[in-house]
């Protein structure tokens, strides 16, 4: 289990998954389409996968596959994987897919994620390089947020790498403090 | 839906730059606590529900059952994402000490909470007293310097009368230009006052 701060692995357990009820249940509120505070057996819920995934361990409702990963989206990765628009589809596309397969069961579900990976991967590498800032800002909305980070990483360790070469004052403005702003005259 | 305000705490730091403060928001603070509370009135108006009619709370399993369990994990991820923002809230104010100093800026002490300002003020304290104990300022720069003085230019008033460590008082105008000890310009340069000149 990740770190139980992580803010990331808290933003990928709230994607909404599909779910239905196999048993009844009284006094919530979450199904929008029911007028009184309980759930019938049978229903469909959209529901957060850290609610999702307890309800279907302890088999009071079960998952669907989710959108992000039907069949579609994988002919489409398969296709060109650089090119699809993984963050409208699921912002942290990897770590759901991860944490989703052992529920629906899906078998394929590692080796999709890792061909999808080491595919665009590559391109996050050679874009974070090369991409000037304009062209670049495009191609970043593309990325997951796990790619994004990886995107950054590359980036700042480049600029990391330039200064070192160059050379320049040890000390600087604090980053925390944000844009530097000229102090008026 | 249950947690969603948790979340959009949680979201606030996700959204700010990396090892920047967003201001502290009470507000959806205390409504994601209100939220609790209420999961709280209505968790436990079901288990009262399941005595009433005369079953065993611990083994029954029935509707009531389940929607005591979903109230039960709406209030542990509620939890989760009020720790998390307090907690990486109280990394990024940590971290500010070694870059910044024990002396905080006006634009950075707006963002901060009551409880935040006490924690840091004690913080930077306990630092302060440890490096007094074993007598070496562990906030200076990790390289050793060529050379121990350097030239500096002051890019904002900073005030007369500054006592330096080898106890002469200076007169920092702005963009007056000094010779200073590295370890004596350091914390000014990282709050944005000073600027170092090269070449």
């Amino acid at each position: 289990m990740a770190n139980y701060f992580d803010i990331d692995d808290i933003l990928a357990e709230e994607e909404l998954v599909s779910v239905v009820f196999q048993k009844a249940v009284n006094g919530v509120g979450i199904d929008p389409s029911s007028e009184t505070d309980s759930v019938e057996p049978g229903s469909k819920v959209e529901l957060p996968f850290w609610l999702a995934h307890e309800l279907h361990l302890r088999q009071i409702a079960t998952v669907k596959l989710p959108p992000s990963f039907n069949q579609k989206t994988r002919l489409e990765l398969g296709a060109d994987a650089a090119c699809v628009d993984l963050r409208s589809r699921c912002p942290y596309f990897y770590e759901f897919g991860c944490k989703i397969a052992p529920l629906v069961g899906d078998r394929d579900m590692g080796s999709f994620l890792l061909s999808a990976f080491k595919n665009r991967y590559q391109e996050v590498l050679a874009k974070a390089h090369t991409a000037a800032f304009a062209a670049a800002s495009k191609f970043l909305n593309l990325l997951t947020k796990e790619e994004t980070n990886l995107y950054e990483a590359a980036q700042s360790s480049m600029a990391a790498f330039k200064k070192w070469r160059i050379g320049g004052p040890r000390f600087q403005r604090a980053a925390v403090l944000g844009r530097k702003r000229k102090p008026t005259a | 839906m249950y947690g969603r305000k948790g979340c959009q705490l949680v979201k606030e730091i996700a959204s700010g730059e990396k090892e920047q403060l967003t201001p502290f928001n009470s507000d959806l603070f205390d409504q994601v606590i209100a939220e609790c509370s209420q999961h709280y009135v209505e968790l436990q108006a079901l288990i009262r529900n399941m005595q009433e009619k005369g079953l065993d709370v611990q083994t029954s399993k029935n509707e009531d059952h389940f929607g005591a369990l979903i109230h039960h994990l709406s209030l542990v991820r509620n939890k989760r994402c009020l720790t998390s923002y307090m907690y990486n809230r109280a990394e990024i104010l940590r971290n500010l000490i070694w870059k910044v100093g024990p002396v905080l800026p006006q634009e950075i002490l707006e963002k901060l909470s009551h409880f935040e300002k006490e924690y840091f003020k004690k913080h930077s304290a306990s630092l302060k007293s440890y490096m007094s104990r074993i007598d070496l300022d562990l906030a200076v720069d990790m390289v050793p310097p060529k050379d121990p003085y350097i030239q500096v230019r002051v890019l904002d008033d900073i005030g007369e009368g500054i006592v330096l460590s080898d106890e002469k008082s200076v007169n920092f105008a702005r963009h007056s230009m000094h010779l200073l000890k590295r370890t004596d310009a350091e914390q000014f340069i990282a709050r944005g006052l000073m600027e170092e000149l090269t070449g």
